[in-house]
């Protein structure tokens, strides 16, 4: 008999990672404060971790937990997108007030563009293009 | 009481950690197009879990290899990371994986 467990670890930690990527951008372009929301994730996360220590089977409390835990860090990643918008690294939606606020600083390096949805150089080509946008910075969190 | 989820949930933790680290450093030395090759690591560490007796490894396995499919999905925003200088760009050539032709033709994955 195959054993699932393992599987259902794959598709917690996948679905945690893509929340992680997706829904934080989505949930942060969104809100007018990312406390409210990041304070959610934290009592979510700290439920699901608390819950995983009671959780009847191996198979619930690794779910429970891998969930827990990326949305606990979720909560901290809401903080690292609103600096990555701010940067211009994100895109400022202007429907959102905070997000007006970046957009309409003096020296605002924010922007509605979204700079990575292009292609990259070709990697097998010498030098390749470097292109514009960049801020000049390297060994960015990004 | 049992401490086996959390266990997970931190091994979880760490390995998508180390994720960062291996998507920065295959993209600076090979090159986002090697993408397919983690993806086939991931999938062979997931569909092994589905084999191994012990519920515990076939986590870890399940876990790492959730990891590395992911990570193939990442290698291609990395390179435009690295393309608009928020990363430190390699300017040299890097070596073509095999099958490179498809794999141009399939284009990369990303969430």
């Amino acid at each position: 008999m195959l054993q699932l467990t393992g599987l259902w670890m794959a598709i917690a930690t996948f679905l945690g990672i893509w929340w992680g990527h997706v829904g934080v951008r989505w949930l942060e372009a969104r809100s007018a404060d990312v406390r409210r929301p990041a304070l959610a994730l934290i009592s979510i996360g700290i439920g699901l971790n608390l819950y995983s220590l009671f959780a009847p089977s191996l198979t619930i409390a690794g779910v429970c937990s891998i969930i827990g835990i990326t949305l606990l860090w979720d909560a901290f990643e809401l903080y690292r997108q609103q600096r990555r918008v701010i940067k211009g690294h994100a895109p400022a939606n202007p429907a959102n007030p905070r997000h007006a606020a970046y957009l309409a600083a003096p020296d605002s390096h924010a922007t509605t563009a979204d700079l990575l949805k292009r292609e990259p150089s070709d990697p097998t080509g010498f030098g390749g293009t470097q292109m514009s946008g960049g801020i000049g910075h390297t060994a960015s969190s990004d | 009481m049992s401490l086996a989820g959390i266990t997970l949930g931190l091994f979880s933790f760490g390995i998508i950690g180390f994720g960062f680290f291996w998507v920065i450093r295959t993209e600076y030395h090979l090159g986002y197009l090697w993408w397919p090759f983690p993806l086939l690591l991931g999938l062979a560490l997931i569909a092994g879990s589905l084999f191994v007796g012990d519920a515990g490894w076939s986590a870890l396995l399940g876990i790492a290899g959730a990891s590395f499919v992911w990570g193939a999905t990442e290698l291609k925003e990395q390179a435009v990371r690295a393309d608009l200088g928020w990363f430190r760009r390699n300017p040299g050539r890097k070596p073509a994986p095999p099958l490179v032709d498809l794999i141009k033709r399939v284009g990369a994955p990303h969430l």
